[in-house]
């Protein structure tokens, strides 16, 4: 669906839901097209292409944010969007006012950020650099039995937001992601799995050297991988690590989740939470990141700001809502991640310290580095901060990586990590993440608990 | 929903270069969700979608084309785009189209759909007013009810014309308990392809009850301790381990290309002689059934493991072809926008003979998990790792206090061989499943069963 054609239909559905009793209302409207390939075995075994689009309404009415989405925009679908919106409104009975919202000043919000090298996204470019860098995997070492999975995926799309206040926002994005991932067998017949992505804008941007050398660390450096001794470990969470980790309770920063008593950080807006340097910033136009958010999907502009400035918790996340129920203003943040609004973060940046991984290795002397934690959806209480996680790594013996290390846990608690944090490197990565990226270095904890059956 | 013609259209413009095989899969779906927040509704939604998605196949080769644009010129032109994609040696045939089969089971008495969202509110509130005057350790109390209804319709060069419509409804309710700095939560979420008549039925009352107890016993619980010992699996969602360590091995999406550790072990002894398992997606009204897949085919009571030895893999029509043997009635997608792949359904580990009472009264140490959280499995090397929710110590034959914050963890593979107790109350738990096709309605089950030693990762 064209985006022409899917604007007439949106204005004609806002006239239409004001018409019908709505005090004020907004429809939004994405579309996707994508293209993906799939190599294996030498051959690329599948290859997908798409175009979907999605529709959502929302209408306010008696203080009651009634939503319906659908992606069939066609006149006759104009009356059930609007029954069905109404419905939902009379049996809310949500206690806090919500907003369709327009800043004056602002009501025509446009960004286009579409590169210039999406042309080159092809069947042909795809399948060649895959099959080329199949074959550069295998090679990389004896033990490698295959490549199981490795997709590359291009997409782009519009987002538009028209409402009744006359909010008119458009903006877009593109992007190519890549994975691989493969399996490797030990002469005693044990089996790694291990992989790696890379994400950019242009296809030529992708390093194919850097990307094997990364390779290699993760799957062969795991090969002859063992249990570790229990005990309490000096622990640095490698880039990756400490970004899922982070990530899995970033949630605790959101306003609403804190006004629901969800949030331990709930009232601790000003107070030091965290290690003095400890510094997150959020970076909406972020020079380095590949998506640039310059307003949220209220209309309302985003701002750069720290969540945690040296240790101090500085702001929470707010969407128009929870910004009013505390008396403030909204941070740009809130974002219709499915179809009801609520905040997400854009792009989050921790600063990074000044010594490189081998350094935080070096500092730390003795104890172990975690590359990877499994089971974040369900070892993890949310709430209190407690987690439990199947993970692997490598001891650090001398201050240098040595032995990996295999079948083991870790267990702590979030507040406590982030006041132990006692390093911050320099060895930044890129993770896609909320709307935007997560950009981190390695950090060294002080002490955290490992399960490990080997015997003393 | 297409006409045949319009159908064929498609197959045909699919086929006008190198497949051997094309499928057109079209669905329809309306859904309906509310959710409450102590006692306030905060959410309430409808949606309705469609979309297409057209798959082509020679031999191991595929390509999927789909869009929520349901115009028959934009899905002939995308047949066409992948028409030239597809990389096989002959054009292949198109049989004669069967005429239209309907599957569609019609064991509802209620239609979910037909209930007022007042009506699904009005019972949750129920739940919420009781939670909420339960204990003053009791704070936020959230339930939810969302009820789907899928119409698919497959069609393909085989001659293959079904279409299938299933209703589905969930219940969800969750209670979370504060003390200090600790919150724990109870929770239950059951669904079923059963009618509104199964929330009619539904012992609200008592079920928020168990999650409220759970949710308290659990905020005054210490911690877990680590070490490798015996651990008891209470019946229901305990079989999440079996669905996640073993059937996921099981499934023709790692064991079609060799990244399972079940793969060429047919008729090999994989578990402890005591342990048999099927995948059964014909269970009546089950959450996890179905009575078509997404490929068209008629659904299964497919035997996994019999008395510990490997029967059979769950194949769909790609893994068959790369594991040269038949399809079981087991492909499945979240939604168009999915190709197909092989899933479970119904998977439990069946019923032993040992009363549960007797497993715990033969344990002298040990952890008696009998709420689990989630978990994942990597099917290559077949670790795995597991969240408990709800968990005792056993100290000599007897379940002791509770504990928090249990992870398991271990090797798929050994597990299963280390099961040495199966008890006779077997439980089916409704979850949804995660994978290449999306996510999927699934049951997870088992009676209460002993693995002689998982490393328990705790705090203390």
């Amino acid at each position: 669906m064209d985006i022409k054609t899917a604007e007439n239909f949106m204005d004609k559905l806002v006239k239409a839901g004001m018409e019908y009793g709505f005090e004020e209302c907004e429809a939004s409207f994405v579309t996707e097209s994508s293209m993906s390939i799939d190599i294996l075995n030498g051959e690329v075994s599948s290859y997908e292409n798409s175009a979907t689009s999605a529709l959502s309404f929302r209408g306010l009415k008696n203080g009651q944010m009634g939503y319906c989405s659908t992606n069939i925009l066609d006149d006759s679908n104009i009356d059930y969007l609007l029954k069905s919106a109404m419905e939902n409104c009379e049996v809310l009975n949500d206690e806090d006012p919500q907003f369709i919202y327009c800043d004056e000043n602002n009501k025509n919000l446009y960004y286009s950020q579409l590169s210039e090298g999406f042309s080159k996204n092809t069947y042909k470019s795809f399948s060649e650099l895959g099959l080329k860098l199949e074959k550069a995997i295998l090679a990389l070492d004896s033990r490698i039995d295959a490549v199981d999975f490795l997709t590359i995926t291009c997409s782009t799309g519009p987002y538009l937001i028209i409402n009744s206040k006359g909010l008119h926002s458009y903006r877009d994005s593109d992007g190519i992601s890549l994975m691989a991932s493969a399996r490797a067998t030990d002469e005693d017949g044990s089996v790694k799995s291990g992989g790696h992505y890379w994400i950019g804008k242009d296809i030529d941007d992708f390093d194919m050297d850097k990307f094997l050398k990364k390779f290699k660390e993760n799957l062969i450096g795991k090969m002859g991988a063992k249990s570790c001794k229990p005990g309490n470990y000096k622990t640095v969470l490698k880039c990756e690590a400490f970004q899922q980790f982070f990530m899995v309770f970033f949630g605790n920063f959101m306003a609403t989740t804190m006004q629901r008593g969800l949030s331990l950080l709930a009232d601790k807006e000003g107070e030091k939470i965290a290690s003095d340097i400890f510094t997150v910033r959020e970076i909406p136009m972020y020079e380095n990141a590949l998506t640039k958010i310059p307003f949220d999907d209220e209309g309302v502009l985003t701002t750069e700001k720290a969540i945690i400035d040296k240790g101090v918790f500085a702001t929470a996340l707010y969407d128009l809502k929870s910004a009013y129920k505390a008396g403030r203003s909204s941070t740009g943040n809130g974002f219709r991640g499915g179809s009801a609004v609520s905040e997400m973060p854009t792009n989050l940046i921790v600063e990074a310290g000044s010594k490189s991984y081998e350094e935080l290795l070096e500092e730390v002397g003795e104890g172990i580095v975690l590359t990877d934690l499994s089971g974040l959806h369900a070892g993890v209480n949310a709430i209190s901060g407690d987690f439990s996680l199947l993970c692997e790594g490598y001891l650090i013996e001398n201050g240098k990586q040595g032995r990996p290390v295999e079948q083991i846990t870790v267990a702590g608690n979030f507040y406590e990590v982030i006041k132990s944090i006692k390093s911050v490197g320099n060895d930044i990565i890129n993770v896609p993440s909320g709307e935007g990226e997560f950009f981190t270095p390695s950090v060294y904890i002080e002490s955290l608990a490992i399960s490990g059956d080997e015997e003393e | 929903m297409f006409n045949d013609n319009d159908c064929l259209r498609i197959l045909e413009q699919a086929m006008s270069t190198t497949a051997d095989f094309a499928e057109v899969f079209q669905e329809v779906t309306e859904a309906k969700s509310v959710s409450l927040l102590n006692g306030q509704v905060i959410r309430a939604a409808t949606g309705f979608d469609s979309g297409t998605g057209i798959r082509l196949l020679a031999g191991t080769n595929s390509v999927y084309v789909y869009s929520s644009d349901n115009d028959i010129e934009v899905l002939l032109k995308l047949a066409k785009e992948a028409a030239a994609a597809i990389k096989g040696n002959d054009k292949g045939a198109i049989a004669e189209l069967a005429a239209l089969c309907s599957t569609t089971k019609t064991s509802v008495q209620i239609d979910p759909m037909s209930v007022s969202k007042k009506d699904y509110v009005d019972f949750l509130r129920k739940s919420s007013d009781y939670a909420m005057n339960y204990s003053p350790l009791i704070t936020q109390v959230a339930g939810g009810i969302a009820s789907t209804v899928r119409t698919a319709r497959v069609i393909n060069t085989r001659g293959v014309n079904v279409e299938d419509t299933t209703k589905r409804i969930r219940l969800s309710v969750e209670a979370i308990a504060t003390k200090d700095n600790e919150k724990q939560s109870g929770r239950v979420a059951p669904g079923t392809m059963r009618g509104y008549e199964f929330i009619n039925e539904y012992p609200i009352i008592e079920k928020t009850q168990e999650c409220c107890d759970t949710a308290i016993r659990m905020v005054n619980a210490g911690y877990a301790p680590s070490a490798k010992m015996p651990v008891i699996l209470g019946n229901g969602f305990g079989g999440v381990i079996f669905h996640e360590a073993c059937g996921h091995a099981l499934e023709a999406t790692s064991v079609g290309i060799k990244n399972s550790y079940f793969t060429d072990k047919l008729g090999e002894q994989i578990a402890s002689s005591i342990v048999s398992a099927r995948d059964n997606a014909v269970i009546e009204g089950e959450w996890g059934s179905y009575a078509t897949d997404d490929e068209g085919n008629a659904s299964s009571d497919l035997l996994l493991i019999e008395n510990g030895i490997l029967k059979n893999y769950l194949v769909d029509e790609l893994g068959s072809r790369r594991m040269n043997c038949r399809p079981t009635g087991c492909s499945r997608r979240q939604n168009y926008s999915y190709a197909p792949t092989s899933r479970m359904s119904n998977t439990y580990i069946c019923n032993g003979e040992t009363d549960p009472k007797d497993i715990i009264a033969n344990t002298e140490y040990g952890l008696y998990a009998t709420q689990m959280g989630g978990g994942s499995v990597d099917t290559s090397t077949g670790d795995f790792n597991f969240a408990v929710s709800e968990a005792f110590m056993v100290r000599d034959g007897k379940v002791a206090e509770p504990v928090r914050g249990a992870t398991l963890i271990g090797k798929g593979q050994e597990i299963l061989k280390n099961i040495d107790m199966v008890g006779n109350d077997l439980a089916l738990s409704a979850g949804m499943c995660g994978s290449i096709s999306g996510g999927v309605p699934v049951t997870v089950g088992q009676p209460t069963i002993r693995v002689s030693s998982i490393l328990v990762g705790g705090r203390e």
